[in-house]
């Protein structure tokens, strides 16, 4: 722990609640809430978080063009004190808001998207450690301030750097449960393989942020079966499934849980191994998608599509869902408790780069 | 004396952004080029067909050309604007049914109407909201469009075309009713 992140001294007065509310209360009534409470923020707040960094705070680190809104590193740490990050999370913000905006679809208008997507944000190497968060059971939270503050502060500098506020420019029908607060950090120990931060060029298990935009995760109930390929085949069930086929891919990051990744290492897969398997055997026939009025989705171009030649398909015809390694990032998190994992469908498609944090230091 | 509670908005940094020019019109559309921007969402390639079919045989049109947009989510490049610029009098751009495709129909209008060309965005009555923000933003906020009732992806070829014939007028207007004068237009206190 270095000294950013000591909690600060006892104070020397009296707390003062009533100034604590009143504050919570003006943030409230300039618009910059998400609905929950905020942390008033305040220079000397926001001076230690500018201080865990030596970047120049007028620095402009993302921009949103078609709305003509940027955000420098001032204006995210003042986000993710509010957010209630430690000054210590702050490089970590930072990391995650650069691997988010590598994301063709946060640049190309997926934060105004009727879809609500929201990032997933996954934490690799010693900051787990160094700055508390949770790396095993409830991977997913609540319960844990970096992962919970650290999605949130991305959602406010949206909001507030961005200017992209629900039902204005934030469009979301239904929008994904949890958005703004997910953040995973790996279960590195347990996991057979190496982390998800060196699928995205990050090597030598230094700290790293990989971040993707999702829609939605459902889970994988599979406890009972000593066959990993019975495992493999419900898997490969949710991740075909027609509910959120609308192109002709439908990538998903594969969240396995630790008892699901090392019983298929004890098979002999790699993690090379487990996606070759599921691309090869995830999707529908195409007379699935038609008797589900998604024929139109086999006709569109582009890769995986099939263009006219869809109507030449017969009914009995497989459409596979994934075609690379790179539209199934895998990762392993959670408790070794239960054989529970999790699909999550990814909003357009990875960029498949993880973000060191010792660049935003 | 308390320390003052910080703005997250970055808001001494946003410089007003001034009054975008609104195109002159023209009198009637009879003889104008018709130059279709299709968003490539579901239907909208038929229904702007459809309004460009009417266009020709009931308002004597000179010619009506498309082209797709390169992503709907986002606002076009300059290019194709300098190209749409060169090659019609006149645009119709649309569906706006999501929420980035209806935000970027009005930031693509705005545009087309600084260069030169009167544009008639057509919206599904969902997306008002993001559709007057976003042409706030880029210094329109009177800006002016078509609604058709939302959703337009389900519509059969059929309906398409009633709804097409239904929002014709509204489009004609827009593409020749002068509005407002330009100098009043042109006034900043006004597009705040």
């Amino acid at each position: 722990m270095t000294d950013l992140e000591q909690a600060p001294a006892a104070p020397a007065a009296p707390l003062d609640p009533d100034a604590a509310q009143a504050a919570i209360e003006y943030c409230y009534d300039q618009g910059w809430s998400d609905g929950l409470p905020l942390v008033p923020a305040s220079q000397p707040l926001v001076d230690q978080f500018l201080a865990a960094t030596k970047r120049d705070p007028e620095e402009v680190i993302g921009s949103l063009e078609q709305v003509g809104r940027d955000c420098t590193v001032y204006m995210a740490a003042v986000n993710a004190a509010m957010a209630g990050c430690r000054p210590g999370y702050f490089p970590v913000v930072l990391a995650a808001f650069d691997a988010l905006m590598r994301e063709r679809a946060a640049r190309g208008g997926g934060f105004q998207s009727t879809s609500g997507p929201a990032p997933l944000i996954v934490v690799n190497g010693p900051v787990r450690e160094e700055l508390g968060f949770n790396t095993t059971g409830g991977a997913f939270g609540p319960g844990f301030r970096p992962n919970m503050t650290i999605p949130r502060a991305i959602g406010l500098i949206v909001r507030n750097a961005f200017g992209v506020h629900p039902h204005v420019l934030e469009q979301a029908t239904q929008g994904v449960p949890g958005r703004w607060s997910i953040c995973v950090a790996e279960n590195e120990e347990e996991s057979p393989w190496g982390p998800l931060a060196e699928d995205g060029g990050v090597t030598g298990g230094v700290s790293a942020v990989s971040v993707t935009l999702t829609r939605t995760m459902e889970f994988i109930d599979n406890r009972h079966t000593p066959d990993h390929e019975d495992v493999l085949r419900d898997l490969a069930d949710s991740i075909g499934r027609l509910g959120p086929q609308i192109f002709p891919q439908t990538p998903v990051a594969l969240v396995l849980c630790p008892e699901h990744a090392q019983m298929f290492a004890s098979r002999g897969m790699s993690k090379a191994g487990v996606q070759d398997w599921l691309i090869e055997r995830s999707g529908r026939t195409a007379g699935e998608l038609r008797r589900a009025g998604k024929g139109g989705t086999l006709r569109q171009k582009g890769p995986g599509g099939h263009g006219e030649a869809a109507d030449a398909l017969g009914d009995e015809e497989f459409h596979r869902v994934l075609s690379s390694r790179g539209q199934i990032p895998v990762i392993v998190a959670g408790a070794k408790t239960a054989a529970i994992s999790m699909v999550v469908r990814i909003f357009g498609e990875w960029s498949g780069q993880a973000v060191p944090v010792s660049e935003w230091q | 004396m308390p320390n003052a509670i910080l703005d997250p908005t970055g808001a001494t940094r946003m410089s007003k952004k001034a009054a975008a020019s609104r195109a002159a019109r023209r009198g009637s559309l009879a003889g104008a080029r018709v130059g279709l921007l299709i968003n490539t969402k579901q239907n909208a390639r038929p229904f702007l067909e459809e309004v460009g079919r009417l266009l020709r045989d009931e308002y004597g049109v000179a010619s009506v050309t498309d082209r797709t947009k390169l992503n709907f989510a986002v606002p076009e490049p300059e290019e194709v604007i300098k190209e749409l610029a060169a090659t019609v009098d006149v645009v119709v751009t649309g569906v706006g049914d999501c929420g980035s495709c209806s935000a970027a129909a009005a930031a693509d209008s705005v545009v087309l109407e600084s260069a030169g060309l009167p544009v008639a965005a057509i919206i599904t009555d969902s997306f008002r909201a993001t559709v007057e923000k976003m042409a706030e933003l880029r210094g329109a906020a009177d800006f002016r469009y078509a609604t058709t009732a939302h959703p337009v992806a389900v519509l059969t070829e059929d309906q398409v075309k009633e709804r097409a014939a239904s929002v014709v007028s509204e489009v004609v207007r827009l593409l020749t009713d002068p509005g407002q004068n330009d100098s009043e237009r042109a006034d900043p206190e006004n597009a705040e």
